[in-house]
């Protein structure tokens, strides 16, 4: 028998799987689709205007970035609309509270499972990418997946944040706009952010996903690894994470309960 | 016979920012008994669920449930109750029988005590022809079966039952409180709101009159009935008949007619002209609620 918040927690990401099933085809064609189709423009368009990029090929650059875009853009999807559904229109939350689960374990059931569908989009962009021979190395491909994950628990946990926020579905616009966007376009996911005027990089190293990708970019070309970079970066992700999650825990107790 | 209490609330508070739905109620839920919660809309019926749920904080006073005190609630004692809510919310994408099995995990439930339970529940609430539709291709009375069905996963003690026979016809009504009666007779504990006085009537012994956060009355349906409106009522249309004035009956001005209320039917009608015009009826719960709650419409 596992501890009863274990299987709280697994009770609520199993429902999250359950549905999933039903719904796959929609599903697939959000998290994996979509960044795939931006993996063919940038091979296809961009790729053959640049023929390398810090040293390696465009497709070797990209691809990592690829995967935590598609990581990212996975797990902030499922823990805003999704989980935003299932608080405010479906009532689901409601009845989950009704059971013995607890609220913390609740949220965390929905950010691991949110982190499960992130790395199902991740290895769909990793096997394309290596097929298309933008992964030089595959064992640091595989050592960046589990990095991946905790990264996605991330994203999840800030998708949370704005969940606890919103009024309304409206409210993600904002959240796409001023975090997710910015993440593709500021983090090096498909150029490098040396390019940026310095105030600009510094926004960079403020958002995770910077962070996340200096780790797995190394990793999936096969450059050897600063494990001390490697060290911060990964702390830095994680105390961001722990200190969504409780922000997104303190507010939606406030809003179900009070 | 000592009466053991499942819920015992005490000068029960709840705010919402400066409003108070819930004016310091106190009241108790005897084991294996079937107490009704009734109001008008807003009165605060389904906010006193939600606290006894732990759905909700607790602004004031004490409530305890199982002996203990909501906000301590422990796993093991919220596997003991259920709850069906006002508002559905089911699983809409996923099968009847997989929302089930969902909601048994919730609990902890081993898989083969799920799977033992699931068909059992089905067969009771008449839904296992349905096992395999979808939530969504069910009608609206199905649905509230299903929520019914679910409530009843972990073998609770104590069952809450929000409105448990909102928009149903009268088949599936009939259907519903004979299974609530069985469940009383297992020894089951139900705390009930309903808007169907008949409904409260049949299955409730004993029920608390709520309006604005305050209970009005309490007592079993027919204490309730002999204490307020006696047995009998008289509606009397204007102008009332002269051998009316001056006499001293229980009476309510409607508007069109005056409704007296009265022990016994012979005197009163002795008293009348022949050519009075009245509708004689035995008074019921609904005169009871109507008399103290007050007939105007609740508007927002
Ligand atoms: N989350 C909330 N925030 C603010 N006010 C609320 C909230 N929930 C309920 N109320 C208010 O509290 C009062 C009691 O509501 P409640 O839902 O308990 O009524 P009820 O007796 O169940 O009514 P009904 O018969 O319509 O279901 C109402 O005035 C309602 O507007
Ligand atoms: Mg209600």
């Amino acid at each position: 028998m596992l501890a009863a918040p274990i299987t709280s927690t697994l009770a609520v990401t199993w429902r999250q799987y359950v549905v999933w099933r039903k719904l796959l085809r929609s599903s697939i064609a959000t998290n994996v689709l979509n960044p795939i189709l931006f993996l063919f423009a940038f091979g296809f368009g961009l790729g053959r205007f640049i023929d390398s990029m810090q040293g390696v090929s465009y497709m070797a650059f990209v691809v990592p970035g690829m995967i935590g875009y598609a990581a990212m853009f996975a797990a902030s999807f499922e823990t805003t609309i999704g989980a935003f559904s299932r608080f405010y229109q479906q009532r689901n939350w409601d009845a989950v509270l009704s059971t013995p689960v607890k609220l913390r374990e609740l949220l965390f059931g929905e950010v691991l499972w949110a982190a499960l569908k992130a790395m199902i989009s991740a290895v769909c962009v990793l096997v394309v990418g290596w097929l298309w021979g933008g992964i030089p190395s595959l064992s640091g491909a595989l050592i960046a997946l589990p990095i991946v994950f905790v990264a996605a628990l991330g994203f999840a946990s800030y998708g949370l944040v704005a969940t606890s926020m919103a009024q309304g579905y409206e409210f993600f616009s904002y959240f796409f706009t001023f975090w997710v966007t910015p993440m593709f376009v500021f983090c090096g996911v498909f150029f490098e952010i040396d390019r940026f005027p310095i105030y600009i990089q510094a926004i960079s190293w403020v958002l995770p996903m910077t962070h996340l990708i200096a780790i797995i970019r190394p990793l999936t070309v096969g450059l050897p690894v600063d494990m001390a970079m490697m060290a911060f970066h990964l702390g830095y992700s994680v105390a961001l994470t722990i200190a969504a999650f409780a922000i997104a825990f303190l507010q939606i107790r406030r809003r179900m309960f009070d | 016979m000592e009466m053991t209490s499942i819920i015992a609330a005490r000068d029960l508070v709840k705010r919402f920012g400066s409003f108070q739905a819930v004016k310091g109620i106190s009241f108790e839920v005897e084991q294996g008994h079937c107490i009704g919660l009734l109001g008008p809309n807003g009165a605060g019926k389904t906010t006193t669920m939600r606290m006894i749920m732990g759905l909700s904080t607790v602004s004031g006073g004490t409530l305890e449930v199982f002996d203990i005190p909501v906000g301590a609630m422990t796993r093991g004692i919220k596997s003991k109750i259920g709850l069906v809510p006002q508002e559905s919310n089911l699983d809409s994408d996923i099968t009847v029988s997989e929302n089930l099995k969902v909601y048994g995990r919730y609990f902890g439930l081993a898989a083969n005590v799920i799977g033992e339970r699931v068909p059992r529940l089905l067969e009771f609430m008449q839904l296992h022809e349905r096992a395999e539709s979808r939530v969504t291709q069910l009608s609206g009375g199905m649905k509230r079966r299903l929520i019914i069905a679910r409530a009843l996963i972990s073998d609770p003690e104590l069952i809450i039952l929000d409105e448990p026979t909102k928009g149903l016809d009268p088949q599936a009504r009939v259907l519903i409180w004979n299974q609530l009666l069985e469940l009383k007779r297992r020894g089951k504990t139900l705390l009930l709101t309903t808007h169907n006085m008949d409904e409260a009537q049949r299955l409730c012994d004993r029920i608390i009159i709520v309006d604005h956060g305050e209970i009005l009355d309490e007592g079993s349906p027919r204490d309730l009935i002999d204490r307020h409106v006696l047995g009998h009522v008289f509606e009397v249309g204007k102008p009332l008949p002269a051998a009316l004035n001056g006499k001293h009956w229980e009476h309510e001005d409607i508007g069109d007619a005056v409704l007296f209320y009265v022990r016994s039917s012979d005197d009163f009608v002795a008293g009348l002209p022949d050519s009075a015009d009245f509708i004689q009826r035995p008074a019921n719960l609904e005169d009871v609620f109507l008399r103290l709650t007050g007939r105007k419409l609740r508007e927002n």
